[in-house]
């Protein structure tokens, strides 16, 4: 608290924490299901879900940048947006333009290796803690639009070219997840192992939620759509409420 | 402030795992027959494809493309969209088993579904259409 921290710029992410990665990988899974009901069962077309998404998602960001501290809501809105939006840039790429996979997931890793280059160009380090200048946010929602852009090309090039199912990618994607926390705790670099298990939740965040939605016929438990994405928005709300419940008090006693 | 902190923290993890817990035990309950074997059942089947079995589908097609012969495009178009969710829906557990044979029958119900919307159908053009998905399940399934 008595940190000589800029009174005019907070820190503006959370803390990386178990229930961070637990709304993070469910998010994923929610906005998925989420445009696609309202491209196909509400009957909008992927034209006009979109360009509602991107929308909403600019009306999120500016929200975002424009608060003086981490505001739960508003950063978890944002990250499941930038979910939605990352999967239709991908889908987009693939289902109209034709563009293949292989070259989309290359292009997208391209594209995050060169934020980060400029990244560290310019602010001599890639800090996930202290975003706390503007310029260091764009960079940090730059990155996470381009991990969940290539989560999804990676995941489903898994599936298009070695036939990698939801079952067995579960075990897969939680076993590089595990792999990477054991290698950050050998001493890894904590900020490349951050965005790598960034990057390894989106496939394993969809394979998750396959595993739950899918019908017994295709070895999914048969939840269903509608109730997996009622648990996980539940499960949600519980933890950024939390999260802003003792956001605001930590703000009032501050005070 | 760090009370009231750890409290609200630890309610909301207890919700969570009462959830998570409460989702894992409904389905237990209704996964009993363990369905890992269902694909090789089939195979045994002429009709049915690398994909699986696609008669779910099928089915739906056929009805689609007898409302369109009957000229009843309005119909048509409604109960092509029960297609189109459930294809849909299936995408995850189908893909996988032949990436390739998916597209492929993705791209004719995709040509279905838009000749059947567009602004004013051609029963010509919805014709082809859903004959050309017809010829597609069935190639599919090795029967043409």
């Amino acid at each position: 608290m008595n940190q000589p921290t800029t009174a005019a710029w907070l820190n503006k992410v959370p803390e990386v924490t178990l229930a961070f990665w637990v709304i993070k990988i469910m998010s994923t899974t929610v906005g998925e299901t989420f445009a696609d009901f309202l491209a196909v069962d509400a009957g909008l077309g992927q034209g006009a879900t979109s360009i509602g998404m991107a929308l909403l998602l600019a009306a999120a960001l500016f929200g975002q940048l424009r608060t003086r501290a981490y505001t739960p809501w508003i950063y978890w809105l944002s990250v499941v947006l930038v979910s939605i939006v990352g999967t239709q840039i991908t889908d987009l790429l693939t289902d109209v333009l034709g563009v293949s996979l292989y070259l989309s997931t290359t292009v997208f890793a391209v594209l995050l290796a060169i934020n980060f280059a400029v990244w560290y160009a310019q602010e001599r380090n890639l800090s996930i803690q202290q975003i706390v200048t503007p310029r260091r946010e764009l960079f940090y929602w730059t990155t996470v639009l381009c991990t969940f852009a290539l989560g999804t090309a990676a995941g489903d090039l898994a599936t298009e070219a070695l036939g990698l199912g939801f079952t067995l990618g579960v075990f897969v994607f939680a076993g590089l997840i595990a792999a990477t926390a054991i290698a950050w705790k050998l001493g890894g670099n904590a900020v490349l192992c951050f965005w790598i298990v960034y990057i390894l939740t989106r496939p394993f965040g969809a394979s998750l939620g396959d595993l739950l939605t899918q019908a017994k016929t295709y070895g999914g438990l048969g939840m269903g759509a509608t109730w997996t994405s009622t648990l996980f928005l539940s499960v949600i709300l519980i933890l950024v409420a939390a999260a802003q419940l003792s956001s605001n008090s930590q703000k009032s006693i501050a005070q | 402030m760090s009370r009231l902190d750890s409290l609200v923290r630890k309610t909301a993890i207890a919700c969570a795992i009462a959830l998570i817990g409460l989702a894992t035990a409904c389905s237990k309950s209704t996964d009993a027959p363990p369905a890992t074997s269902s694909s090789q059942v089939g195979a045994s089947q002429s009709s049915v494809s690398k994909l699986g079995d696609l008669s779910e589908f099928q089915v739906i097609a056929q009805d689609v493309a007898g409302l369109v012969n009957q000229g009843d495009l309005a119909l048509a178009k409604l109960r092509i969209k029960d297609l189109e969710l459930a294809w849909d829906s299936a995408e995850a557990g189908l893909k996988p088993r032949a990436a390739a044979d998916w597209h492929v029958l993705d791209d004719a119900i995709d040509q279905s579904l838009s000749a059947l919307r567009a602004g004013s159908p051609q029963p010509a053009n919805c014709k082809a259409a859903m004959d050309a998905l017809l010829k597609t399940f069935n190639r599919l399934q090795g029967k043409a």
